[in-house]
């Protein structure tokens, strides 16, 4: 891990309330993933796992600690920067796809591009390269109701890569999926990370899966537990 | 309602602008709209049916304020006691007459001045289903008074006959009441009175009255004053000091008024009706308000992790609030098409409201117009706006990580 890390995490905290009960997910972590990187994050449910990943991804604000992610320190950041800084620099793969129904797959793809400022030819080249990536080119005006498991879940890879982040977070990406599928996924996240270049980060319970990543990051109670490379 | 869109516009164009920055794209909302296509219709149904009630209110007063608009002339007065108000209340000598009518200014064709004394009365006609009777205007107007109403046009039979019980009637009035026909007889002031002939008042006020001849109607009701005289000015302009001349000559001491703005005035007939027609209004937006804003919780409710994607994604707040706000537009401004529409099915249909001014009935017909129409739309968007405004702001603060889990 000898490059200049993307994501730094400096005794990274984040508790939730229940009524005048605090439940303590994160304590005080501290954590360097270098750009380019392939982690598995693991660890048994409760483990703050997906805390931490939704603190990276910058969808939920740490209670202590700092949180330096693609050169921006996220704590400093307001709603609506966060927003905007989410939409340049993270590409989001949800366990469930997390497409819009009513929503073709050209046009899933095409709504994290919406909010920049391309123009249709522009949206419409990006969308075509990134389907074409995830080999769906076939399938540009299906709904995900006609698509299979697998299928809807390179759609939501397309729609994560089509605006070129540097950070990919995938939350638990073939917890739906059938073997087969799920080797698909894998090996289409190997490929976004050893050709080209994208940092993926990523949650899983699943062995195998992780086994695709380089680094393997086992949390326990909130802490880090231990850190494992991955012989392949 | 045109006030209430006033502190509304700012936040109507920043909606029409996050149109043009094409965020969130619309198509999205309307395909979810059809995505729950039998809440989405019923409550597009409830706010069809305020939006065709607004119209048609607007229609009643539309059809009532154009009937007493078409009855007057710029350049003709009206002249009447001091304050009579009305021309029933009114009573005026014929030695006065002689002298309005040798005013100099009078406007004249090839038949002499332009100016007819008049004679109107209240009789109590019955009604054509059974239903019972009511007041219709009756109004003896002296020959020249026919050719002064250029809006009045024979289409059956012909004039009365001057000194003769001969009446002629308004077509849209033959359908409501009992022997308003061609051939038709009515017995009053013992006198057997005539149907000869129908005119088309073209929507004016004076498709409520029954014509006949001025000292006929006198003699019938054994009275000497006619009840006001309407005469024409040469041109618009002499109104005023013809006005003046009225009310200072010391033979007349009269008031007279615009013919336009004394039938104006008379639109405060129609206000009964308006005022119940929109407490009704009131009272039904109030419940299409809840049912856009019902339909949209529910819509916010089952699409709570969608939102927390579009949030993930990069969207902000605002873009949530105002994807949202345009759905609860579209869903309210479909019923309000809807409505404008069904509305449309009223326009034309011929109706009567009694004149609390003359204790008479006004015949006059649902006027639904495009521009009544449009602001039924608009009424409907205001709906769209209040209704759906809670709903949207709900989906916008929803906490992404929380909405990612499905709320």
């Amino acid at each position: 891990m000898d490059c200049e890390p993307i994501i730094r995490c400096q005794s990274v905290a984040k508790s939730y309330w229940r009524g005048s009960l605090e439940i303590p997910v994160l304590q005080g972590l501290d954590l360097e993933i270098p750009s380019g990187g392939y982690v598995a994050l693991m660890g048994p449910s409760g483990s703050g796992k997906t805390t931490l990943l939704n603190l990276i991804a910058g969808i939920d604000r740490p209670t202590g600690g700092r949180l330096e992610v693609c050169g921006t320190h996220l704590n400093d950041l307001d709603d609506d920067d966060l927003a905007a800084w989410r939409a340049t620099h993270v590409g989001f793969i949800f366990q469930n796809y997390n497409l819009v129904p009513v929503l073709t797959a050209y046009e899933n793809v095409e709504l994290p591009l919406l909010l920049a400022n391309l123009s249709r030819r522009e949206r419409r080249e990006r969308v075509l390269e990134a389907l074409e990536r995830v080999d769906l080119l076939d399938r540009l005006e299906n709904r995900p109701g006609q698509l299979s498991g697998g299928q809807e879940q390179r759609v939501a890879i397309a729609r994560a890569i089509v605006t070129d982040p540097d950070l990919l977070v995938a939350d638990e990406p073939t917890g739906a999926l059938d073997a087969k599928n799920a080797e698909e996924v894998m090996a289409l996240l190997e490929n976004l990370n050893g050709e080209w270049g994208k940092t993926i980060l990523l949650v899983t319970h699943d062995p195998k899966a992780a086994h695709h990543a380089r680094v393997q990051i086992h949390l326990e109670k909130g802490v880090l537990d231990r850190t494992v490379e991955v012989n392949r | 309602m045109d006030l209430l869109f006033l502190p509304l516009a700012p936040y109507l164009a920043w909606l029409a602008w996050t149109v043009l920055r094409h965020r969130i794209p619309l198509k999205y909302n309307w395909r979810s709209l059809w995505q729950r296509k039998v809440s989405t219709l019923s409550t597009a149904g409830a706010i069809a049916v305020v939006v065709a009630i607004f119209v048609v209110v607007l229609s009643l007063s539309q059809g009532l304020s154009r009937a007493f608009v078409r009855s007057g002339r710029e350049d003709q007065v009206l002249v009447l006691r001091p304050n009579a108000r009305v021309e029933i209340n009114s009573s005026l000598e014929r030695d006065r007459v002689r002298v309005i009518q040798s005013y100099p200014f009078l406007a004249r064709d090839e038949q002499g001045p332009l100016a007819s004394a008049e004679c109107v009365v209240v009789k109590l006609l019955d009604l054509a289903d059974g239903s019972g009777s009511t007041n219709v205007l009756f109004r003896g107007l002296q020959p020249a008074g026919v050719r002064m109403r250029s809006q009045v046009r024979l289409v059956e039979g012909r004039w009365f006959t001057p000194g003769l019980p001969e009446l002629v009637v308004p077509r849209r009035m033959t359908d409501r009441f009992k022997d308003l026909r061609v051939g038709g007889r009515l017995r009053f002031q013992g006198l057997e009175w005539s149907v000869v002939g129908l005119f088309d008042g073209n929507g004016s006020a004076f498709d409520s009255e029954v014509w006949t001849d001025v000292e006929v109607l006198l003699q019938a009701h054994k009275r000497v004053s006619f009840s006001a005289l309407l005469a024409r000015l040469e041109r618009p302009e002499q109104v005023p000091a013809f006005l003046a001349f009225l009310e200072s000559d010391k033979r007349l001491k009269l008031e007279g008024k615009p013919e336009a703005a004394y039938y104006a005035e008379q639109t405060e007939a129609g206000k009964p009706i308006q005022i119940l027609g929109q407490m009704i209004t009131v009272i039904l937006t109030v419940g299409a308000i809840f049912a856009a804003m019902n339909t949209l919780f529910a819509a916010v409710a089952v699409r709570t992790a969608e939102i927390g994607t579009l949030r993930a994604l990069g969207y902000r707040r605002v873009e949530i609030l105002a994807s949202f706000q345009w759905e609860a537009l579209m869903l309210c401004s479909l019923g309000g098409l809807l409505g404008a529409f069904l509305a449309l099915g009223f326009h034309g249909i011929q109706t009567g409201t009694t004149n609390f001014e003359t204790f008479s009935d006004v015949s006059f017909a649902f006027t639904v117009t495009p521009g009544l129409m449009g602001r039924g739309v608009a009424f409907s968007l205001l709906m769209g706006v209040l209704g759906g405004f809670p709903p949207a702001w709900r989906a916008s603060r929803i906490p992404v990580t929380e909405a990612m889990k499905g709320g």
